[in-house]
């Protein structure tokens, strides 16, 4: 129970930290951009879309700067974002809403895919230590790891859209496809995930090879490895029960600690690919300088990398019996 | 608020590295031991190699490619020739001189990230760690948050607001934002390090705190900081890549990542200009994957359990000298070994950690075998168990262990299987280590269970029930995680788990170190009371012989991976035979005899990489004359075996060893 209190503490920390830093930082950039915004749009903008601004940034004109972050928290914690600059006069939260399933079905499949199949061949690799294939794996994701995620995705597109013509080349669905469960559309959508996703998978899932590959040898050496060899057990036995489910332990918390890594390479996917979720709003609200939106994005982000690692929390109290341990 | 971390179950470097004791100079030499190790590791060598070109690149630019990089000068979007190797651009530049000119900047991002972010994470991570309570649980916090906040969205957002931003505010915000995984590290290292001794006697010396981190903690931690800085490195170059692929970077700057912004912004793949686009990813791609190999070695060389060793066949394999099926005939005997040779692979060479040992083990009899550490005398007993493998990665390089008449150095691992457990089964030092922490006891007794029975549930847990009630253990405890027994309970729960099948033969490695005095009295009773009950057959291991005097019926002591001395319990206590053994019995008190001074045994076993061509224990023996530098062989005295010149003339030598 404390150790659930205390997770939930460092969650509501870390999501305050990030609150205060999308409030901080325009006030503290050289110049203070906030207030130089404002001033940049005061008479070009009608009066919702200056009223979107200061709530973005949490400004009145005549606020201290404490009582302006109260009225800003005040306005977070109501879901207050404001209104979009770039889609006006559409509010950020509507078209937040919009992205997000693109993001969840392409980013988040292909990160738990990459989780799943990294941790599945780290494991098998350090089982059969000492093979060629185990021999060959290691410097290949080492490699492929340290790939900037955007120099793939063209190369993706390269290679498949404009050489092969195999996939289309960007967007999430032909405009002509009527959005709708159907089938149409659904294998539309689909078949422009598919160069994206890819590219996610093959330089995300690297890291979890070799973090779960080293913990498997790690583990393996452990006596109560070899105190399940001593017993007589089948091998997949140990492998699975025995050496993979201890192993997997540290890889969860790895996977909380990478996250926010992969996200960050899959708004590049994003933005390469023209897709249409968080990440490439979060480029174009950057580009057209849509700062509510922007913000609003980046504290979606947060929030989805922190629901990710709450699921390995829990997975991790599944898993392991000590952590759920009171006190 | 910590999480459990990736390193803390890494085993300090400094302990690790270096194969000597632990100490001042193991520390010392550490540093000189992680260069030869990357000398010889491939992929440090090529990481290495990769960095050294890029050094080159970024450092005489002029020479590799003579042309100005912002000259538009050239015919427009050129494919690959002799003159430009890689094309030109839309504008009319030459893509290689663009490459070579862009090295500069990612190297030197690289680099000062690297550095800010790395000189963060050791100031935090180390204070942390060392200075521990509330100092601590404020920076972990401050570090554990930065770790999930995702940082490229939040450099995003700080570019966003600081458009074109310079190469310096670039290099502050990585840095300023990509230390917190090296301080993790660093921190929970730190932890690990405190209650070493060496710290304890530098802060009883009274050094100061600033004294002791700077000269005792940050040595050791070679090379945690150098993976900190190479980890920061990489995603330095990643990232600033990124930032200027996106355009938040100033586009007037030589850089790698500038030219992919300008090649995708005239869609340089599509129009024909493919390696304006494709070089520049695949600099980014080989400077990080270079820094990414260097560090994949580092850690492989301070982790030592991720290099695999073999040890190498020369020649053929020594034969087993004794045809097996006639000792086969012998039914008196359990357990024959011999001539059991085992060697282990290290960077220098073999060592050969238990030499051509014999032995015999009736059923139902208790032998001790007793020495100090590092005799050799646990990997006797894995070799016997057919247990060696990591992380003991020993190998049986020649003998014989003939188990009920069955050679069980020449069964397969599967032939193997079937008679594990049954017939002979394993406990070992320390419960919290050998039991799975993750799986309660019924679960990891039901698990042997299904292996070799076809009993049901109910079946298994009756028996799991009454193995339990053996060691007087509660069956409640079958629903009990390993973690929340007692140290003596989990020790005697491991028992209840050997005697599941009541075999034939218990193999026992130290089974009673990890207790204190008292408990330790009372397993050994439990233990001989089971044995006389059940009448299984015991090889006890144990560092302390006092121990096992009142239990064992036979002793063997073992010295530098040799037999010693071998010979029944009472008669080797009273009179021993082997200088060795009598300085071994001098270092116990007797609670009975009378006051005697403890000398013990001065100096230390030798190197078993090259041991001594003449007799082993020679440099520590007091009665050591010009014969013991001939290796002596096994003598017998009334019954006794004993490897001393000293009973040369009395009798003769029964084998030669």
């Amino acid at each position: 129970m404390r150790f659930v209190l205390r997770r939930l503490g460092f969650f509501v920390v870390t999501l305050w930290a990030a609150i205060t830093l999308n409030f901080l930082i325009p006030r503290l950039m050289p110049g203070n951009a906030a207030i130089a915004m404002m001033a940049r749009y005061k008479g070009r903008l009608n009066p919702q879309a200056l009223h979107a601004l200061e709530i973005a940034f949490g400004v009145h004109a005549h606020q201290s700067l404490f009582h302006a972050y109260i009225t800003y928290l005040g306005n977070i914690a109501r879901g207050h974002f404001g209104t979009s600059l770039t889609f006006f006069p559409d509010t950020v939260a509507h078209q937040v809403l919009q992205a997000l399933p693109w993001t969840l079905a392409l980013v988040g499949t292909t990160t738990i895919l990459a989780f799943l199949l990294g941790t599945f061949i780290g494991l098998v690799s350090a089982w059969r230590r000492g093979t060629a294939l185990d021999g060959a794996l290691p410097p290949l994701f080492v490699i492929t790891s340290a790939f900037p995620y955007f120099w793939l995705a063209l190369l993706a597109i390269w290679l498949f859209s404009i050489k092969l013509g195999w996939f289309p080349e960007s967007g999430g669905y032909e405009v002509t496809t009527t959005v709708g469960w159907n089938w149409t559309f659904v294998s539309d959508a689909f078949n422009h995930s598919v160069l994206p996703a890819a590219t996610i998978l093959v330089t995300a899932i690297g890291g979890w090879i070799l973090t779960m590959r080293n913990n498997m040898i790690t583990v393996l050496t452990e006596d109560y490895v070899r105190m399940a060899r001593a017993k007589g057990l089948k091998p997949w036995r140990i492998m699975w029960t025995y050496a993979g489910r201890n192993a997997i332990l540290p890889n969860l918390v790895g996977f909380a600690m990478s996250l926010g890594f992969v996200v960050g390479g899959a708004i590049l996917v994003e933005f390469v690919f023209n897709y249409p979720g968080v990440g490439w709003m979060f480029l174009q609200s950057v580009e057209n300088q849509d700062y509510a939106l922007m913000q609003a994005l980046f504290l979606l982000i947060t929030v989805a990398v922190l629901l990710a690692i709450l699921a390995a929390d829990v997975a991790t109290a599944f898993l392991d019996p000590r952590t759920r341990e009171p006190g | 608020m910590t999480l459990p971390s990736v390193a803390d179950s890494v085993e300090p470097v400094g302990a690790t590295v270096g194969s000597g004791p632990p100490g001042e100079s193991t520390r010392r030499r550490a540093g000189a031991d992680v260069f030869r190790s990357l000398t010889r590791n491939r992929k440090a060598l090529v990481g290495l190699g990769l960095l050294l070109g890029f050094a080159v690149l970024a450092l005489i630019p002029g020479q590799i490619a003579p042309d100005d990089p912002r000259a538009k000068v050239y015919p427009r979007g050129l494919g690959p020739s002799l003159h430009h190797l890689f094309g030109t651009t839309a504008y009319g530049e030459d893509v290689f001189s663009q490459l070579v000119w862009g090295t500069r900047q990612s190297l030197l991002i690289a680099v000062l990230v690297g550095g800010l972010a790395t000189l963060i994470a050791v100031l935090v991570g180390v204070s942390a760690g060392y200075l521990g309570g509330t100092s601590d649980g404020i920076l972990s916090l401050i570090t554990d948050v930065i770790l999930v906040i995702p940082i490229f969205p939040l450099i995003i957002v700080i570019a966003a607001y600081e458009r074109n931003s310079g190469f310096l505010t670039l290099v502050i915000v990585l840095g300023v934002l990509g230390w917190s995984y090296g301080a993790r590290q660093l921190r929970s290292q730190t932890l690990s390090l405190r209650r070493r001794d060496f710290l304890e006697a530098a802060r009883v010396r009274g050094e100061r705190k600033s004294y002791i981190i700077v000269n005792e903690i940050l040595p050791t931690m070679t090379s945690l900081i150098v993976a900190s800085f190479l980890g920061a490195a990489v995603y330095a170059v990643l990232f600033a890549a990124g930032l200027q692929f996106i355009g938040l970077g100033d586009p007037n700057s030589q850089s790698w990542g500038t030219m992919l912004y300008w090649a995708q912004n005239n869609e340089a793949l599509g129009a024909g200009m493919p390696y304006w686009a494709i070089m520049p990813g695949v600099c980014v791609a080989l400077l990080g994957a270079a820094f990414a190999l260097v560090n994949y070695a580092f850690d492989e060389i301070s982790n030592p359990a991720l290099r695999l060793r073999r040890l190498e066949h020369k020649g053929a394999q020594e034969l087993p000298s004794a045809p097996p099926a006639q000792v086969a005939a012998d039914t008196e005997n359990l357990l024959q070994v011999r001539g059991l040779t085992v060697a282990y692979a290290s960077d220098a060479g073999p060592v050969v950690a238990v030499d051509n040992v014999d032995l015999d083990l009736k059923r139902g009899e208790f032998l001790g075998i007793v020495g100090e550490s590092g005799c050799g005398k646990s990997t006797l007993l894995y070799a016997i168990a057919r247990l060696l493998g990591a992380p003991l990665a020993g190998e049986i390089t020649s003998g014989q262990v003939l188990f009920k008449g069955r050679d069980m150095v020449s069964l397969t691992d599967k032939q193997l299987r079937h008679i594990r457990w049954r017939e002979y089964s394993v406990v070992m030092q320390s419960a919290m280590n050998a039991l799975n922490p993750v799986l309660t006891v019924e679960a990891q007794m039901r698990d042997a269970l299904e292996a070799h029975s076809d009993m049901t549930k109910r079946e298994m847990r009756e028996r799991s029930k009454e193995a339990l009630r053996l060691v007087s253990i509660d069956p409640v405890h079958l629903l009990s995680y390993p973690h929340q027994l007692s140290g003596g309970m989990r020790q005697r729960a491991m028992i209840a788990m050997a005697l599941l099948f009541t075999p034939d033969l218990i193999i026992m490695d130290e089974p009673t170190s990890a207790l204190d005095v008292v408990a330790q009295r009372s397993l050994m009773m439990q233990i001989k009371e089971l044995q006389e009950r059940l009448g299984f057959a015991v090889i006890f291991v144990t560092h302390d012989m006092s121990l096992v005097s009142h239990f064992s019926d036979r002793l063997l002591v073992m010295y530098a991976a040799q037999v010693a001395e071998y010979g029944k319990t009472r008669q080797l206590f009273d009179h021993p035979l082997h200088p060795y053994t009598q300085g071994l019995l001098e270092a116990f008190p007797s609670i009975r005899g009378e006051k005697v001074r403890l000398t013990g045994i001065p100096g230390q076993p030798p190197d078993l990489l090259r041991p001594p061509s003449g007799c082993r224990f020679a440099a520590r023996c007091p009665l050591a004359n010009e014969r013991c530098t001939a290796a002596p062989p096994l003598y017998e005295v009334d019954g006794e075996l004993v490897r001393c010149v000293l009973y040369e003339r009395e009798r003769e030598a029964v084998a030669a060893t």
